[in-house]
């Protein structure tokens, strides 16, 4: 085993990684940029170095200067995390090459996966159904004609994309060029790599993932689905397991699919199969396969009963997983809602600034996985992402009624967050009927509003109270800085108006 | 003792009175019996006619955000009027950044006629692309920024003209 791992990553996965180390009595590594000197994953560490500038480019995003922390450090092995550099064989190579274990596939995998065009041919070749569409050379006179061939609506995606980075939806012809420059150029800046591929567009599609995990042995087992269909701007928000969508039969032959299709590309370690589902035909695709740790496993560890980091390290540092498929089952259901600062009523545009005051929902059956602690700052740099929420009971009713208490038990001060919108969308019936897919956010929650416009006479009561020499006992966190010390919100008697 | 707040473009009265162990608050008409459970730091538990509430608040510069079930509200010093922006100028229109970002690519230059709806610039920002969209039908009048720039929340881009 391990006795000291570095982490490529930052925010609320760095921090949850760091959580199973320390379980296993493994030191830490965390890495960070400037922005990031006060982060908590660096403070959490046992030890934290500085890789570079604010960007992601010149930080998160530079195999080098990793490389060389990790190699400084002492570490054996580089937990990348998800997004950032998880997905590059490069790194994998990278690490490899300098003595470090890369805890992941091996870069061929990933290679194989992270091109979805060559993805998609890899699943064709293990008998797993894919989408009508098309990969290859992708000048813009080819893509113009496969587009004819293949039909509108369609789905224009960067080769080398994920997360709904580099995609675009195009209905008609006549959009599908500047829906291929604007994929090209987000592309390109997100991935390096500005290859597309098309797919046929599949209506009212729902997203269901199936989690694997393979050791250097041989043995690739599922974990069953994870329900990912509530998505805004191709992105998800909420995700719950088991599907409410997926029958026993179904569940079944998707896990063999997903399995079958991690061991045509010699995958090893933990990973996810992506599938669209048509629910009018009952029928499944092959979507993309993530080659890494994805936000949501933790619905998975919950009905599972298996802490995917620990056996991510387990299997890089070559343990066999002594569990058979026939061993695994899903216990109860479990929940995530992701917590963004950004504002649901103004097209979700992501927000910035400092978190005054942060206070997660406890109890039981309740897990928070967030990056951040009150007095931290949500910057311009990174994912808007600031915790996930995480509900597990007995039946997805009860799942989904504790998810609405830990909503509501959630306090977020400083910055606009989607947290109204996510109590919106678990009151909604169809919702509650599980009848959702992955437009269903647009076209339900398209203009959006906060329902209650007029102050509840608590918060009023509360700003009043907090505010008067009657009740001043105690001062809140200190002020962010550059507080006017003239501000009358300081002063005790506030505005007070007279008696 | 009364005090006003400012939510939006609504202003708000709280008139507080104690009366004993409790406090009497009027709030649009309606009088409330409100007792202090508990208070700390950013943090302070209610009773509200007979119903607990915890409630967390924090204050910066003239601002002060209360969460209440997991709603977040923001409560600021009324103004006499609030400053209307001053967009408008020579009877234009004026776009702004949404959001602190950065600019990826102009696709106008001044003097650029421009249709309502048209794309005259990309932001990005948190790995996003931002289409900042022509708000009217005119023509380029200014164009206040370039590529690679950072831009502030409400920084002016663009001015359109008639």
């Amino acid at each position: 085993m391990f006795e000291k791992i570095l982490i490529a990553n930052r925010g609320e996965i760095a921090v949850r990684i760091i959580r199973t180390c320390r379980e296993l009595g493994i030191q830490t590594v965390a890495v960070y940029s400037e922005a990031d000197r006060r982060a908590l994953h660096a403070r959490m560490a046992d030890e934290a170095v500085a890789i570079g500038p604010s960007p992601a480019g010149q930080s998160y995003l530079d195999v080098e200067r990793i490389i060389a922390a990790a190699r400084r450090s002492g570490a054996q092995a580089i937990h990348p995390g998800y997004g950032f550099l998880s997905e590059r064989a490069d790194f994998a190579q990278a690490a490899r090459d300098a003595g470090l274990t890369f805890i992941g596939p091996p870069p061929a995998a990933i290679e194989a996966m992270g091109d979805k065009g060559r993805a998609r041919a890899a699943a064709q070749a293990a008998g797993v159904p894919v989408t009508p569409g098309y990969q290859g050379e992708d000048r813009d006179e080819t893509l113009r004609a496969q587009a004819a061939l293949i039909g509108f609506p369609l789905l224009v995606k960067a080769a080398a994309g994920g997360g709904g980075k580099g995609m675009r939806l195009v209905n008609h012809s006549a959009d599908l060029d500047e829906a291929i420059q604007a994929a090209r150029r987000e592309a390109q800046h997100a991935f390096g790599d500005a290859r597309l591929i098309l797919e046929r567009y599949i209506p009212r599609a729902r997203h269901i993932e199936f989690q694997v995990l393979a050791d250097q042995h041989g043995h690739t087992l599922h974990l069953f689905e994870r329900e990912c269909s509530i998505q805004r701007r191709h992105q998800k928000i909420i995700e719950e397991t088991p599907s409410p969508y997926l029958t026993p039969a179904l569940r079944e032959q998707m896990g063999a699919a997903a399995v079958a299709a991690a061991q045509a590309v010699g995958y090893q370690n933990a990973g996810t199969i992506e599938f669209i589902v048509d629910p009018a035909e009952g029928r499944f695709y092959f979507l993309e396969m993530n080659t890494r740790l994805q936000v949501e496993h933790p619905i998975t560890e919950l009905v599972v009963g298996l802490d995917l980091v620990e056996w991510q390290i387990r299997v890089a540092a070559g343990e066999a997983l002594p569990f058979r498929q026939a061993e695994l089952c899903q216990r109860g259901h479990a929940i995530e809602c992701r917590l963004y600062a950004e504002d649901p009523a103004n097209s979700f545009l992501p927000a910035s600034g400092p978190l005054l005051r942060f206070v997660e929902p406890t109890g039981p059956g309740i897990r928070v996985d967030s990056g951040f602690t009150t007095g931290d700052e949500i910057t311009i740099h990174y994912d808007p992402l600031i915790a996930k929420l995480i509900t597990h009971a007995a039946s997805r009713p009860a799942a989904l009624q504790k998810m609405a208490a830990a909503l509501r038990d959630t306090a977020l001060l400083g910055l606009t967050h989607n947290g109204p919108f996510l109590q919106a969308i678990l009151a909604d019936p169809d919702f509650r009927r599980g009848e959702v897919y992955t437009t269903w956010v647009e076209e339900k929650f398209g203009g959006w509003q906060p329902p209650n416009c007029a102050l509840p006479p608590a918060v009023l009561a509360a700003a009043a109270l907090t505010h008067s020499e009657l009740t001043a006992r105690s001062a809140p966190a200190a002020p962010a800085p550059g507080a006017d010390a003239f501000s009358p919100w300081k002063a005790a008697n506030g505005f007070r108006l007279g008696e | 003792m009364r005090y006003r707040f400012q939510s939006g473009a609504e202003i708000y009265e709280v008139a507080l009175e104690r009366a004993g162990e409790v406090f009497h608050a009027t709030i649009a008409g309606q009088t409330y019996i409100v007792e202090v459970l508990d208070q700390q730091p950013g943090q302070i538990r209610l009773r509200m006619d007979g119903k607990p509430v915890t409630l967390h608040w924090a204050a910066s510069n003239s601002q002060k955000w209360v969460a209440v079930d997991g709603c977040t509200y923001l409560l600021e010093r009324p103004t006499a009027a609030r400053a209307a922006r001053p967009g408008g100028e020579s009877g234009g229109e004026t776009v702004r950044a949404p959001m602190p970002a950065q600019v990826r690519a102009v696709q106008v230059t001044e003097g650029d006629a421009v249709a309502k709806g048209q794309t005259l610039l990309l932001l990005e920002a948190m790995k996003m692309e931002i289409r900042i969209k022509a708000p009217a039908d005119g023509k380029v009048a200014k164009l206040l920024v370039q590529p690679g720039q950072a831009v502030e929340k409400d920084q002016t881009l663009v001015l359109i003209g008639d």
